[in-house]
């Protein structure tokens, strides 16, 4: 057992990718470790020929996968885009484990990301002692991605400064990164490629301008669009997450779980679940992430300053400051919701309650 | 051996790919007689086809004549392969016939069946009629009744095998499929026909037995072949749909199938079934349109008829993409056009297909043009799927089954086309007034306004309704215009109801359009009017359109009362927009210009007056005060709305006169700015102007306020002041003077008598003596 907190994907799953690279069969584009059809079945699962069975990473529409695969056997970047909570990391690190095998060639963007952390940086001690140099470069895995042909990840892209961005337009385009400093260029090996993520959101922070964003193909990871599907997702996190903060999860808990999805997905859908009433949408994102985070605080609460029981009361304030970002506009939709929707449901009384009073 | 001559082709309906094999095969096979799927006496009007004046999208019609409701429509566009084999056949001088069982005996079917449903179900009525029209309008078979799950798909299966083949493989588009498996490298025809049929004769054995209706057509199409086949000497073509193909050419002795048709109902009498040429629409091609052999994309196959599917085909129709989506405002560069044709071809290759199909060509789409957003898609989908194409059909094509309806209904209701205007006066009560009305209110819906409405506005929630009617000839062409909207005057005026409710975006026109469909009977707009009517309530944030949507709703509801309609979720719709516009009401009533305040002054006050008529619900109507009560305290809210909140309050004896004063007190102390105080005055007084007379308090408030203003601000007002004072008349006007003076009379008038005057009054005294003698000289 080695005592690292959490392996790369490549480090666990490397049994699935063993079976399925034994088996592949047919052309690769070059530096890929396996065929793109095999990356799509290590994302989706199934079993391979010989009957091993690889478990699906990624539940949700296959189109989305195949695309995203197709997408970087051309030579144009991939962005992943979505809410919070949609497995837009998850996603790409595993694709990139599929594909050269090493998923941790990361950079984390961040608004204090500058252009040393992407291109290359320097050594500094090197550099004053020797003048520029080879050995005074400090290679990002950007630029090591490039020498070897393999994928590099950026995660959360317009986080970064959009100055910053920009740079990544020649190397997207052009394929090459030049070194003025040593009157070299880097050229990109094949194989090499970009996934990006970012979170579609968080608009106006450093929107992608629109020429790097026309490098990029761009595939959207939804919501889950089950509702059993969803439950059960928030149900084993909330009973994960219970467990590592030592908080008792109550029987009473999956009732509550249900309750706060279907005010979420019919929040988030502007219908309510019997598609009879149309509803308006407040600015939120409302999240499966978000549902997680309400029952985590809700039930924290109940265990530090509640009663025995668990419910409306606990739930009601994390709700209210999921749903209720704008305070002038969400209120008027959260208000309306209640009125219009929640009164008449007899089951929901104390929710409408609990919200209503801290209105 | 005539069986030789006999060549059957099994094709796809509406499958490009389909009937592009079969010109090439006709060509090969040179037939003396071209045999169709499609109703055996509808033959005589093939000609038509040929006529420069047919453009498709057409649709052959078949409809009952005395009967509502009954109706086979047979769509073509021009990559239908029964229309390009007609168009072969008529100009290669080859016979063509239909060879399919009649229409006159499908529509007495249809009618027996409806004959039944009504003894079954009594209270049948011209709405229900309607729905059965809507269900039979189904090409292939008109008897779709079995609706549980397992026959829809048998359904699916016989009307489309390859699209069901296809979606087994994971094709979300039949003509992909056929593309890649049935045509790839196969150049003969006869290969692909052969394999069509071997694939279908392995279907159907996998399948339970067929419904006595499908073995009687066959049958009757068996027959219908073999006779052709006796009586021509040169080959015969054999069209039908791919599923019927092992079943014709099925052994089966002639006796067997005249045993067959036996139990076959009796046909129509001519005179009762007429069929002729339509012009159809290409959105109505689509299955998505309730057309059950129709298919998910008209255009795209229009594109594959016309470019085939290749890499040029393909780059075309992502060209075009990319045009619609500038068009909808999406920067989309041929670079990004370029990227979208190779991820086209590596999504192809992970699905395992040998080229870019519909599938890819979308997916690619969305993720390189739209920037993954499927909004985008979605906005031109629609247009771009489904296109807006209308067919046209020559003139000497027989008459058109709405002008045929609009007959039938002028005999119902003995109204004779006249072009002078006469009045008429309609008892809704008595069944000939409803349906009279009803006819009117539907023809005005479909913009041939025969009659004129005439005092509608009172005569509303009464029994009685006064029109003028007069015919114009050129009613009947904008009649015929409509035909694409259905077969029957009631159905026609429907779906354009329907239509123009779906582009409504205004609430309260949307309420307007949705009281017509009340008054023209048309249950299925009504319906449909409901359901839009909620969803845009629910997404409107304006609160003049909240107000806006609150009268015609009223009038909906009263309506309803008045004819025992069971309108239930009308009064929860009231309800609802009540209190959304609650709601929103403080928030929208800040910061507006003059035009706009009077807009909402208008809107609060007709909305108000509703609220009150319509009895809503306690809660309901307590957040509507709480609302005005907001707009009242709030310094926020635009002035004349604040005044009319107050005045509305202080009526309903919301607010009581000590703090009415202190506020108007408040609002009309010329600390504040002169727009406030017009605003709130004009907003208080305009519609009340009487309060004045009433209400000594506020006249003296209203007094000094005037009185306190300087030259200029009073010059600017006398407009205001017009405008409030001219709703009195001249009596109350004068009241209105006399209260004002009537103070200062009092306090100055205290009588002295005046010596010096006293010598003129005894001359005055004497003159009016003259006076009243009659004398004309009596001033002297």
């Amino acid at each position: 057992m080695s005592d690292v907190l959490r392996q790369p994907a490549e480090v666990i799953y490397q049994a699935e990718l063993d079976a399925l690279k034994a088996e592949d069969q047919g052309q690769k584009p070059e530096n890929w470790q396996m065929t793109p059809k095999s990356v799509v079945k290590y994302l989706l699962g199934g079993t391979t020929a010989s009957g091993v069975e690889i478990s699906p990473k990624y539940i949700g529409s296959r189109r989305l996968i195949e695309t995203a695969v197709a997408t970087l056997a051309t030579d144009r970047a991939l962005l992943l885009l979505g809410v919070p909570g949609t497995a837009k990391s998850w996603v790409s690190e595993h694709l990139a484990a599929a594909i050269c095998g090493n998923s941790s060639r990361v950079i984390q963007c961040t608004s204090g990301t500058d252009e040393n952390q992407i291109r290359y940086g320097w050594n500094y001690a090197q550099l004053l002692a020797k003048g520029p140099s080879k050995e005074a470069l400090v290679p990002t895995p950007l630029f090591r991605a490039m020498e070897s042909g393999s994928l590099c990840r950026l995660e959360e892209l317009t986080r970064m400064g959009s100055d910053v961005q920009d740079t990544l337009i020649t190397v997207l385009s052009e394929k090459m990164l030049p070194v003025p400093e040593l009157n070299e260029v880097v050229f990109a090996k094949r194989g090499f490629n970009i996934i990006a993520t970012a979170n579609n959101r968080d608009k106006g922070v450093n929107e992608l301008s629109s020429a790097l964003k026309r490098r990029f193909n761009v595939v959207v990871l939804p919501l889950p669009d089950d509702m059993e599907q969803e439950i059960e997702i928030i149900r084993r996190r909330v009973a994960e997450m219970g467990q590592s903060l030592s908080l008792p999860v109550p029987e009473s808990a999956g009732k509550e779980i249900e309750k706060v999805v279907t005010i979420f997905r019919e929040l988030r859908s502007g219908t309510t679940l019997d598609g009879k009433m149309a509803l308006k949408v407040p600015s939120g994102t409302l999240s499966t992430a978000e549902a997680i985070a309400v029952m985590v605080g809700g039930l924290s609460q109940a265990a530090w300053f509640g009663d025995a029981s668990f419910g409306a009361a606990d739930i009601g304030a994390n709700l209210l400051g999921a749903i209720v970002k704008d305070p002038v506009q969400d209120k008027l939709v959260l208000e309306e919701y209640l009125e219009t929707v929640l009164k008449k449901r007899k089951d929901y009384s104390d929710y409408y309650h609990s919200i209503n009073e801290l209105l | 051996m005539p069986m030789k001559e006999i060549h059957y082709f099994g094709i796809r309906h509406h499958g490009p790919g389909s009937s592009r094999r079969l010109l090439a095969a006709l060509e090969r096979v040179q037939p003396a007689v071209v045999l169709i799927e499609g109703p055996a006496d509808c033959s005589e009007l093939l000609p038509f086809l040929a006529s420069t004046g047919m453009t498709p999208p057409v649709a052959l019609l078949s409809f009952v004549t005395d009967e509502v409701g009954h109706s086979i429509y047979y769509p073509f566009d021009e990559y239908s392969p029964e229309y390009q084999a007609c168009r072969w056949a008529l100009q290669a001088g080859a016979d063509v016939r239909f060879i399919d069982l009649p229409v006159s005996v499908q529509l007495a079917a249809a009618v027996a069946e409806a004959g039944e449903d009504h003894n079954a179900d009594d209270a049948t009525d011209d709405a229900g009629g309607e729905n059965r029209d809507v269900e039979s309008t189904d090409t292939e078979n008109p008897d779709t009744e079995n609706t549980d799950a397992a026959s829809a798909d048998s359904q699916a299966l016989r009307l489309d095998p390859i699209s069901v083949l296809a979606r087994l493989a994971g094709y979300d588009d039949g003509e992909s499929w056929w593309n890649h498996i049935v045509e790839q490298g196969a150049d003969d025809d006869p290969a692909v026909f052969t394999a069509l049929e071997q694939a279908m004769a392995e279907l159907r054995g996998a399948i339970p037995d067929d419904s006595p209706r499908e073995v009687q057509r066959e049958a009757y199409m068996r027959l219908q072949i073999a006779d052709a086949a006796k009586k021509t000497d040169g080959p015969v073509a054999v069209i039908c749909g791919a599923w019927h193909l092992p079943g014709l050419k099925a052994k089966v002795s002639q006796k067997d199938d005249k045993a067959r048709l036996k139990t076959l109902p009796a046909k129509l009498p001519a005179k009762r079934v007429n069929s002729t040429w339509i012009p159809w629409t290409s959105p109505r091609l689509a299955s998505g349109s309730g057309y059950s052999a129709g298919v998910s994309a008209p255009m795209w196959y229009r594109h594959l008829w016309r470019f085939g599917q290749n890499e040029a085909s393909l780059v075309r129709w992502l060209a075009l993409v990319a045009e619609q989506l500038r068009q909808a405002g999406l920067l989309v560069s041929t670079a990004a056009v370029i990227e979208t044709v190779r991820l086209c071809h590596s999504l192809a290759v992970i699905r395992d297909r040998p080229s870019p199909g519909f599938e890819e060509a979308r997916d690619a789409t969305i993720a390189s043009l739209c920037g993954g957003d499927i909004l985008w898609w979605q906005q031109i989908s629609r247009q771009l799927l489904l296109g807006s194409l209308v067919g046209e059909v020559p003139a000497d094509v027989p008459l058109a089954p709405l002008l045929d309806d609009l007959q039938q209904w002028q005999k119902k209701t003995r109204l004779k086309s006249e072009a002078l205007p006469r009045e008429l006066s309609l008892d809704l009560r008595s069944e000939p007034g409803q349906l009279k009305s009803w006819l009117l209110h539907r023809l005005r819906l479909l913009d041939v306004p025969w009659g004129e409405q005439t005092g509608s506005g009172s005569s509303r929630g009464t029994f009685r309704e006064r029109w003028v009617i007069a015919w114009q000839p050129e009613f009947a062409v904008q009649l015929v215009e409509n035909q694409i909207y259905g077969s029957s005057l009631a159905q026609a005026a429907a779906e354009r109801t329907i239509e123009k409710m779906r582009s409504q975006r205004q609430l309260g026109e949307l309420a307007k359009l949705l009281l017509a469909a009340l008054e023209a009977e048309l249950p299925q707009a009504v319906e449909q009017g409901f359901s839009l009517l909620a969803e845009r309530a629910a997404h409107t944030a304006e609160g003049l359109d909240l107000l806006d949507g609150l009268p015609p709703l009223v009038d909906i509801s009263r309506y309803g009362t008045s004819r025992n309609l069971s309108l239930a979720h009308v009064n929860g719709l009231i309800e609802r927009l009540a209190v959304q516009a609650s709601l929103s009401l403080p928030v929208a009533v800040r910061q507006l210009n003059e035009e706009e305040s009077t807009h909402y002054r208008h809107a609060i006050a007709d909305a108000h007056a509703q609220l009150e008529l319509a009895q809503v619900n306690d809660s309901v109507m307590e957040g509507w005060w709480q609302a005005l009560q907001e707009v009242m305290h709030s310094n926020l809210c635009d002035a004349g709305a604040r005044g009319l909140a107050s005045r509305l309050l202080y009526q309903a004896k919301r607010l009581n006169e000590d703090r009415l004063q202190q506020l108007m007190a408040r609002m009309l102390s010329p600390a504040n700015p002169i727009h406030e105080a017009k605003g709130f005055f004009e907003g208080f007084f305009s519609g009340a102007a009487e309060r004045l007379l009433y209400d000594p308090r506020l006249r003296q408030l209203v007094d000094d306020w005037l009185g306190s203003l300087e030259e200029e601000a009073f010059i600017d007002s006398l407009p205001l002041l017009r405008r409030v004072f001219s709703e009195l008349d001249a009596m109350e006007r004068r009241r209105l003077l006399d209260a004002l003076h009537a103070g200062e009379v009092r306090t100055s008038t205290a009588f002295a008598v005046n010596e010096s005057l006293a010598s003129q009054w005894s001359a005055h005294l004497q003159g009016l003596g003259k006076l009243l003698a009659g004398d004309k000289q009596w001033m002297n």
